[in-house]
């Protein structure tokens, strides 16, 4: 199952986690556990979504909160090769 | 089991938020004890009590999701069943949450402990839809199952009944997961060479398996184990079978998957939910972007129609009515004294903070999108769009980010492991229109297109992005060739507003943009003013008259003067800068009165326009360019980076002075 999840995320597009889950007709809990995995073997990565202190006193740094908190993953090149 | 020891010891494991600590305290009551694990923050709990006569002594664990010893509580919790033994493990599961529960049932399975399983929370399962049957589990995975609603205290009884049986007489060998097939040989191979060599208490196969996932603790401990020729045989096999841990991993969630097929059934298809119903359209590829447009033609029509009059009364009743004030007060005092306080600092910082009533509602508008959970579907299908156009790969992630501010823009592009598909990423970055950049159009369309501000702030927050998506084809078909990857974004669950949180942020933003106010755009201003009246007092003839001089040939080509370009280039500081700039240049010398009207009696709306997308297209300010220097280690990717900004900005300029002079 989770190599069917590195196949679909292989293919390159962009998914929710509901999305995955409908696809793989599990929970997205369980997403959630297999992403925590392949990141775990650095088939996944997540990226920092924070400004990391590079924007103290920025009037507009609050506006990062676009994607602040919220979790992103991508596939790296082992788990695109994995995948292969 | 328990022979020899006074009473039975029970470990209550589980995940977070199962109701473990419920389980724990109605058996413990007021017989137990809270500490701390040695050398952990991790908090201990344990407790005793009495059950049909006999002595109880029960720990709870820390919940963990699983036992990777990745977080203190997973360290602590298999720690404990490894080397305290208890008699039986009560793992508590969330019925609601069936298939991430049984995750951490697989890893309990490992060890050699028998475990009994708490159903819990089988009322909140089935009001959300799940029909779960507790003795189909139990059948699947050959260890008891007890159904329980912890809260309610119900089945609590029977599970304490059930673990103390198996306590007592021991338990029938469970339905353990396996490793995938293709590993099996891998795995026993790798058990024949260390199990002579595995300390006590440690399971042979657990360390096997923990080994094969590449478990940092359990590999130095067997590091130091074994004699130096063994492990070298199996750092070897290691290395050869990285992929191990998916194969570990594979056989967890195919067994999950055997366990789950026949005693769970989730909710019926027609059954969705209100997040769900929304994202049908907010994430639909083609209607979630004009949904998107929608939102943002929203947010600029009530900045406008709400900010634009309360940008005229403060400047009306406050800027004006202050720059009059201090005329007159400082009638009798020195010349330069008044024209700092009144062209530099009113003019420059006053002008800005007349603009604070749209700035407020715009990060209003923000704030809420966020605090209803809209904006993270926003970058969704923005993502899915460029994915649509032929814009993909990595570079994608960081590029989002940039819609915030930037800096994190860039400093996201570590994420690409190609040098040159990094490179072009940081590159284009500056062009994702950050939260200042669209501040600075929000003020200025409102001041150069009165009746259609709205439209013009709109249509020119696109514009970067055709640019960057232009570009971006470009160099995605030349470049980064071949680099697709997906992505996943986590969405929140959209949620009424919690007004408190708005009002915070809005107001922390307010205060950051008042603190820059009042600190670099105020010494830019000062600066401005001062190169205005320097040598001379006469701005024709004064420093900034010379740098105008110089400049005013490219702002021709643009229908320009000098004074709008200045403005734009000390953008580079900060953003903000331009409408500040833009408020000393056109009061110079004279009290502070209104930019608009000056700016507009000056500056046809063809140049107003062409002023716009220079604007938008310019280079990013100081703080990205210390970033892209930072993140490529070259200069010479700055210039270019500068460069390729100030040209394009340049081009645009002029194509949309010209075209807008034949259209208006």
């Amino acid at each position: 199952m989770i190599l069917e999840l590195l196949k679909l995320l292989a293919v390159g597009s962009s998914y929710t986690l509901t999305s995955l889950a409908e696809a793989l007709d599990v929970s997205e809990a369980l997403v959630e556990q297999m992403l925590t995995d392949l990141e775990r073997g650095g088939y996944v990565s997540t990226a920092d979504t924070s400004c990391a202190g590079q924007c103290a006193g920025c009037p507009s740094s609050g506006l990062c909160a676009l994607l602040h908190g919220k979790r992103i993953w991508t596939v790296t090149a082992k788990g695109l090769q994995a995948a292969r | 089991m328990s022979q020899g020891r006074a009473g039975i010891r029970i470990a209550l494991a589980g995940q977070p938020n199962v109701g473990k600590s419920t389980v724990f305290n109605m058996l413990t009551g007021l017989n137990q004890h809270v500490g701390n694990w040695p050398g952990k923050t991790v908090e201990r709990r344990e407790g005793h009590f009495e059950h049909h006569g006999e002595q109880v002594h029960i720990v709870d664990l820390p919940g963990a999701y699983c036992l990777t010893a990745a977080s203190p509580e997973e360290t602590v919790t298999r720690d404990f069943i490894i080397h305290e033994q208890p008699d039986v493990v009560m793992a508590v599961i969330n019925a609601a949450s069936l298939e991430r529960n049984l995750y951490l049932v697989a890893e309990l399975l490992a060890l050699p402990t028998p475990v009994v399983l708490g159903l819990n929370m089988i009322d909140v399962a089935q009001q959300e839809g799940f029909e779960v049957e507790p003795r189909v589990l139990q059948a699947a995975i050959g260890i008891p199952v007890v159904p329980m609603i912890a809260a309610k205290g119900q089945g609590v009884h029977e599970f304490i009944d059930v673990a103390l049986q198996v306590a007592r007489e021991g338990a029938a060998e469970p339905h353990r997961p396996e490793i995938r097939a293709d590993h099996r040989a891998v795995l026993e191979g790798l058990l024949t060479l260390v199990a002579p060599y595995v300390p006590s208490p440690y399971p042979a196969d657990w360390v096997t398996l923990k080994l094969l996932e590449g478990d940092q603790e359990v590999t130095e401990l067997m590091r130091d184990q074994l004699p130096p020729a063994v492990w070298e045989r199996v750092n070897s096999v290691l290395l050869t079978h990285e992929d191990a841990i998916i194969a570990v991993a594979s056989g967890r969630y195919d067994w999950i998957r055997r366990m789950t097929r026949a005693a769970l059934k989730r909710p019926r298809a027609g059954r969705i939910t209100r997040t769900q119903r929304i994202d049908a359209v907010a994430t639909h590829p083609f209607l979630g972007l004009l949904v998107l447009a929608a939102v943002l033609a929203v947010i600029f029509g009530l900045t406008y129609s709400v900010g634009g009059p309360m940008q005229e009364w403060i400047q009306m009743h406050v800027v004006e009515g202050l720059a009059g004030w201090l005329g007159t007060a400082l009638a009798s005092g020195p010349d330069w004294l008044r024209g700092l306080l009144v062209d530099g600092v009113l003019g420059g910082v006053g002008t800005m903070l007349t603009f604070l009533p749209i700035l407020a509602i715009f990060f209003a508008s923000m704030a809420l999108l966020e605090d209803v959970g809209y904006m993270a579907r926003a970058a969704y299908v923005m993502d899915r769009f460029m994915h649509a156009i032929g814009l993909h790969g990595k570079s994608f992630m960081p590029l989002f980010l940039g819609f915030g501010c930037n800096v994190p823009a860039i400093m996201g592009a570590r994420i690409i492991e190609s040098r040159r598909a990094r490179l072009i990423t940081i590159l284009l970055a500056p062009l994702v229109p950050c939260a200042a950049r669209l501040a600075v159009l929000t003020v200025l369309a409102q001041v150069f297109f009165p009746d259609s501000a709205m439209l013009v702030t709109w249509l020119l927050t696109g514009l970067p992005l055709v640019v960057l998506a232009v570009l971006g084809v470009a160099l995605n078909r030349l470049v980064i060739r071949g680099e697709q990857a997906a992505f996943i974004m986590e969405m929140p669950l959209y949620h009424l507003p919690n007004w408190r949180t708005i009002a915070i942020l809005v107001w922390q933003r307010l205060l950051a943009f008042l603190h820059k106010a009042g600190t670099v755009i105020l010494s830019v201003s000062v600066i401005v003013w001062a190169l205005t009246v320097l040598p001379t007092g006469e701005i024709e003839t004064s420093y900034m008259g010379i740098i105008g001089y110089w400049l005013e040939p490219l702002g021709r080509l643009m229908g320009l003067g000098w004074r709008p370009l200045v403005a734009i280039l000390t953008s580079f500081v900060a953003k903000e800068n331009a409408v500040a700039t833009l408020g000393v240049l056109y009061n110079a010398g004279e009290t502070a009165s209104a930019l608009a009207p000056a700016l507009r009696a000056e500056l046809s709306p063809a140049a107003g326009l062409a002023f716009l997308v220079t604007q938008m297209l310019f280079i990013p300010c100081v703080s990205t360019v210390a970033v892209i220097k930072q993140e490529t280690g070259s200069w010479k990717w700055v210039f270019v980076n500068v460069g390729m900004l100030a040209l394009l900005a340049l081009l645009g300029g002029i194509v949309a002075f010209h075209v807008a002079s034949w259209v208006l």
